[in-house]
């Protein structure tokens, strides 16, 4: 039982890591500019793509490198030559834009990759187990998409909180007319923000591609999961995010090994053999409905604390 | 309502009218995931059901002309499917090939059977590539569905004999699957042949369809009940992402499987397939060379994954149109489904034919592993399919279910 | 004047939903009867975007539930132990959306905006992630499955019959769905989208009102799926899935919220696009999702939009210098229209695995292509010189003709503003 707990806990660490690393940047870009970005996982499938084509070509380290670079570029360009068009029609409409951008996104990579999974795995001489524990090898290559996601927490939280980078951003969300008197430019802020929210999603796409396969449904697996982790840890907050993140992924790591039901509750009353006799909900398992689980999180955060975990109240 | 009776009668008749200028020759309709997630598997189907159709037009064609084949994109969903049977059906199609999903399958032998149903002399065929679901064969079962692949009984049985004359199979099974009708058939055949195959099933596990993206703790699971063999109906990612989780812990277990031969499996999976086992229709490296070569002379590639099977179908179809003239006349699909019932096929392992009481193929099961030196290597990796078992139809055919009442033509 | 045009378009396309499907094939009826499902699905949808400003994300709950119930109700007919007309089948489709939008829309009308979106997006979510685990409910994985019986000398088995109860239904439904905007509490519903502190000042408790409306849309959404089921005779858990309930946000956009039927005209429009071109090529996704994007960009009011801005113009929009940049315009976007698409298909055949082993076996790295009948040089000039000099020219002549068209909408909004004022 002991050995199931830990290795859980570690698996569900690490899944919960990279949840963190996709929806950061959308944290990001919705604390800072208010919108709802459903093209987020694209980038973040785009990163692995881009990633993939140039470790084929050049060299695994390089794309780690140049796919955020490529990505957040992207990014920058729709919020420049996209967002910003359809900002005075209000938040509703950037996020429709988004969604259609997802869209295409989708399809451009089913028209240059196929529809296959992509053979992008990472150089073999990472391919080794990090640590033994109850006789199961932990790779190291997990430990590495922890730490990147570790590392992508503090600077961000570093960024934000302890430096002007940090005042000056969300003195353009909030205030954007007095943040232009003081001499800072608003939209070059949005844009930058922006880009640099895509690019942590392509930076974890490059990163957890070589991990998971790389496909053209990566993005819309990822899609929803990641919208409940920005609202469960509170619009716009990373530590939220890391936290909401971790409960997520240690959560899904859990439910498996449970066969808990309803009926299997109410047996504690003497019920257990009534709620068998009803079916349907009675007897669902908690491992066969951990898909829903995260959603109903997702729902009771909403509506009993709309502002999630750790974001403040507006 | 008046109104309505008027337009009612009116439609009768146009229809009535459309019927009497049918074409003569023989049209299939494929009904495929043409876009959408399963977009990969349903292309390759699409391909294979193509090509036998070129050999049958290059010669003579059916029934005066060649065969028509129209593509349907069935977008991946069942309400898809729907719609484009219908359009199938108004365009005059005869027979429809469909084999992606069990759930789209499920979908249109109902329209096919309510189709029938409805239009007494206008039925149409469904020729089922590989859907696997049982109760497509049992409780769903009828005159004008045909099923051209294994259910998990089949697939099962062959891994068990197989894997147990290698020594590969131990004592302590794993049972992992895809909660929904083929992943729970699987579970039961897993548990079925335990005795035959004299292991017993220590835990097991239904998970839900392409929705996991971290298995580690299913092999977490897998560790603590320290089996010899995991066996797995899992398909696509399901099954690549369960794999890799267990060669990245270091997992010492053998793999029995069914669909590890889709294509970019093994180069996804790399190292960590190498040595596992699956059951599949052909492997071929046992099959006649010339069409092994002639089928990459004309599609570009070897034929891979669901591709053999089609082909194998579209040679039965062919064997039974063969023994069918109609004179250039209206084309009787009923013929059809009683000359494919008597059709059959010799292969490299043995002979294909279709059950009469349930129309479930009767074929011989490969088992085949993983590991280098293939004839034909994979992926562009260097590992193949080495073939390790045949077995035959009679071994690995299962009883007729129950739940199969047939309602018959004559 | 005004209104007798209404009327008589109205009258005009009555007369072609009714006159034209006999003269069709099967198929073309089968996609007749889909353009009204969905016309009617993004309507009710409408009722709570474009009138009650709720932007949802899970509508395709309250479709698959009214989908799910008519199954239920028609399975127990085919077993025999119930007889109930088959024509009024979707009732059990709007009565199970009511139910579900009552109880859901008590919570999700709780928050507004955004938040409003995520409640209604992790409601369809738990439900697709629940269906196919609830095999009782929702038949598991493959649904339910069932069979449209005989009534009131009606067979139900031809398309033609199917596509004349819908359009029953969807005219009848409609019809409600405008009967509503048009009552006192229509008119609320208005008032909460634009200024909800005053509903709630004015004395009315803007909750209980919003709760309504959103039950209101679910229950035409349910018998938009109850249409649905009828027609397919089969519902699954795919209804409760992400896309479907994107298509009905793309549905309503591209067509226009703002406008009553812009919605219907959105929805007919992509569900015969997706019937024409979905056979034709395999980028159609890309296609549509362009278009919308297009639309967001440079018509945020939609297709519906765009007309009655013309319309509601119609006697000062200065015609005859309008016209040739109109149809410079038309023309162009053609142009530019064409150019993607042989792009798309040209990289599509380039990057297909067809082609790819084409490469392999070749005797040159290259070998030509086929594409629209025609064999074309992967590096040829001929290849794609032609698709850019198109997109170029349509580029060149838009970015010109813009300038002219937004000149004269100035001076049309500049008529307008001086006629408001000199009114008042």
């Amino acid at each position: 039982m002991l050995e199931f707990i830990i290795i859980s806990t570690l698996n569900g660490v690490t899944y919960g890591l990279l949840l963190f690393m996709v929806s950061a940047g959308l944290t990001l870009i919705f604390g800072m500019m208010g919108v709802l970005n459903f093209a987020h996982a694209s980038f973040y499938m785009l990163g692995a793509y881009i990633a993939y084509s140039i470790t084929r070509t050049i060299d695994f380290w390089i794309g780690l490198l140049v796919a955020p670079l490529l990505v957040g570029l992207l990014g920058m360009l729709v919020e420049r030559y996209l967002l910003r068009r359809v900002h005075r029609y209000g938040h509703a409409h950037e996020l429709l834009l988004t969604f259609g951008l997802a869209f295409i996104f989708e399809e451009l990579i089913k028209l240059f990759y196929g529809d296959f999974p992509v053979n992008y795995s990472m150089p073999a001489y990472l391919r080794f187990p990090a640590f033994s524990l109850f006789g199961a090898d932990y790779p190291f290559y997990r430990l590495f998409i922890g730490l990147v996601a570790i590392g992508m927490f503090v600077l961000l939280y570093i960024l934000l909180s302890r430096t002007r980078v940090g005042l000056v951003v969300r003195a353009a969300e909030r205030l954007p007319s007095m943040a232009e008197a003081l001499g800072h430019n608003v939209p070059l802020v949005f844009m930058g923000v922006f880009g640099v929210g895509a690019a942590l999603a392509g930076l974890g796409g490059a990163v957890a591609g070589a991990f998971f396969p790389t496909n053209p449904n990566m993005a819309l697996e990822l899609g929803v999961i990641v919208f409940v982790v920005v609202v469960v840890g509170g619009l716009g907050s990373i530590e939220g995010s890391l936290v909401a993140s971790l409960m997520i992924g240690v959560f899904s790591s859990f439910a498996v090994g449970l066969n808990w039901s309803l009926a299997r509750l109410l047996d504690l009353v003497g019920l257990g053999d009534w709620a068998r006799e009803l079916g349907g909900l009675m007897t669902l398992t908690l491992s066969s409905i951990s898909g829903t689980v995260p959603f109903l999180l997702m729902l009771i955060v909403l509506l009993v604390r709309p502002a999630g975990l750790f974001g403040e109240r507006n | 309502m008046r109104a309505m009776t008027t337009l009612a009668v009116a439609a009768a008749v146009l229809s009535l009218g459309a019927a009497e200028v049918k074409a003569e020759s023989l049209k299939i309709g494929i009904i495929e995931s043409l876009s959408g997630a399963q977009t990969s598997t349903g292309r390759l189907f699409a391909s294979a059901a193509q090509y036998v159709i070129d050999q049958i037009n290059a010669d003579d064609g059916f029934n005066g002309s060649p065969i028509e084949v129209v593509e349907y994109d069935n977008a991946g969903g069942t309400t898809g499917a729907a719609d484009r049977f219908r359009q199938a059906v108004a365009e005059g199609v005869h027979i429809v090939v469909q084999g992606a999903s069990s759930a789209i399958a499920g979908q249109i032998t109902e329209d096919v059977r309510r189709h029938n149903i409805r239009n007494p002399g206008d039925e149409v065929l469904f020729m089922n590539m590989g859907a696997e679901a049982l109760e497509l064969t049992g409780e769903k079962c009828h005159f004008y569905h045909f099923r051209f692949t294994t259910t998990a009984p089949m697939r099962v049985n062959a891994l068990v004999s197989a894997m147990s004359e290698e020594g590969d199979l131990g004592s302590r099974v794993y049972s992992i699957n895809q909660n929904y009708s083929w992943g729970r058939d699987m579970e039961e055949a897993i548990r079925a042949a335990a005795e035959a195959g004299g292991y017993e099933v220590v835990d097991s596990d239904l998970h839900e369809v392409n929705r996991i993206q971290d298995f580690s703790p299913f092999v977490a699971k897998i560790r603590a009940s320290e089996v010899d063999t995991v066996m797995t109906g899992n398909w696509s990612n399901d099954l690549l992402l369960l794999m890799k989780a267990a060669g990245d812990a270091g997992l010492d277990v053998r793999f029995g499987t069914t669909f590890l031969d889709q294509v970019g499996n093994i180069a996804n999976a790399g190292e960590t397939a190498v040595g596992h086992y699956i059951a599949h229709l052909v492997n071929l490296e046992l099959e006649d060379e010339a069409w092994v070569q002639d089928y990459e002379q004309v599609t570009g590639h070897v034929p891979v994954y669901i591709e053999p099977q089609t082909v194998n179908a579209m040679l039965l179809l062919r064997e039974a149109l063969s023994d069918l003239d109609f004179g250039g006349e209206d084309i009787d699909v009923t013929q059809i489904g009683l000359a494919l019932e008597k059709a059959t096929l010799e292969g490299p392992n043995g002979t294909l034919s279709i059950r009469q009481e349930d129309h479930q193929i009767v074929t011989p099961v490969v088992v085949s592993r993983i590991d280098e030196g293939a004839k034909y290597a994979v992926d562009e990796t260097q590992w193949g399919f080495v073939p390790v078992k045949v077995v035959s139809a009679e071994e690995a055919m299962y009883p007729v279910q129950d739940s199969c009442q047939m309602d018959r033509p004559d | 004047m005004a209104r007798v045009w209404q009327l008589l378009l109205f009258v005009l396309i009555m007369a072609v939903l009714i006159g034209l499907p006999p003269l069709l094939g099967a198929g073309l009826q089968n996609a007749m009867t889909n353009m009204l499902i969905a016309a009617l699905f993004a309507m009710a949808f409408n009722l709570l975007m474009g009138q009650g400003g709720m932007l949802s994300f899970g509508h395709a709950a309250f479709y698959g539930v009214g989908a799910f119930a008519v199954m239920h109700l028609m399975t127990a007919i085919d077993r025999g132990g119930l007889s109930f007309p088959t024509p009024l089948l979707p009732l059990a489709g709007a009565a199970a959306g009511l139910l579900v939008g009552l109880v859901t829309g008590w919570f999700a009308t709780l928050r507004s905006g955004v938040y409003f979106a995520l409640v209604t997006l992790a409601l369809a979510e738990m439900l697709h992630s629940l269906a196919p685990h609830w095999e009782g409910l929702f038949g598991g994985e493959a649904g339910i499955s069932s069979m449209r019986m005989p009534w009131g000398g009606f067979i139900f088995g031809q398309v033609i019959e199917i596509y004349y109860l819908t359009l029953i239904w969807v005219t009848l439904s409609i019809g409600l769905l405008y009967a509503y905007t048009r009552t006192p509490f229509g008119r609320l519903t208005l008032a909460l989208r634009d200024n909800e502190e005053r509903v709630r000042f004015m004395g009315y408790d803007a909750h209980a009102t919003k709760m309504i409306v959103f039950a209101v849309s679910a229950t035409f959404a349910g018998i938009a799926g109850g249409l649905l089921a009828v027609s397919n005779e089969q519902a699954n858990y795919e209804l409760f899935g992400t896309h479907v309930s994107a298509q009905v946000v793309l549905h309503t956009f591209v067509g226009g919220s703002t406008v009553f039927f812009g919605p219907a005209i959105g929805a007919a429009i992509f569900t015969l696009f997706a019937y024409l071109v979905s056979d034709v090529s395999r980028s159609w996704l890309l296609y549509q999702g362009v278009i919308f994007v297009l639309v967001m960009l440079y018509a945020p009011l939609g297709i519906g939009g765009v007309v009655m801005l013309h319309l509601r113009h119609w006697a000062s929009i200065p015609w005859q210098r309008m016209v040739g940049p109109y149809a410079g315009a038309t023309a162009a976007t053609l142009l530019m229209a064409i150019g993607t698409v042989m792009v798309v298909e040209f990289l599509e055949a380039l990057f297909s695995p067809h082609y790819v082993a084409q490469r392999r076996q070749a005797e040159t790295s290259w070998p030509a292509f086929e594409r629209f009948g025609a064999s074309w040089e992967p590096f040829g000039i001929l290849t794609w010189g032609p698709p850019l000099l198109l997109l170029i020219v349509g580029l060149l002549i838009l970015l010109r003709l813009r300038h002219r068209i937004v000149a004269l909408w100035d001076e049309v909004q500049e008529t307008a503003e001086t006629a408001a004022r000199s009114g008042a």
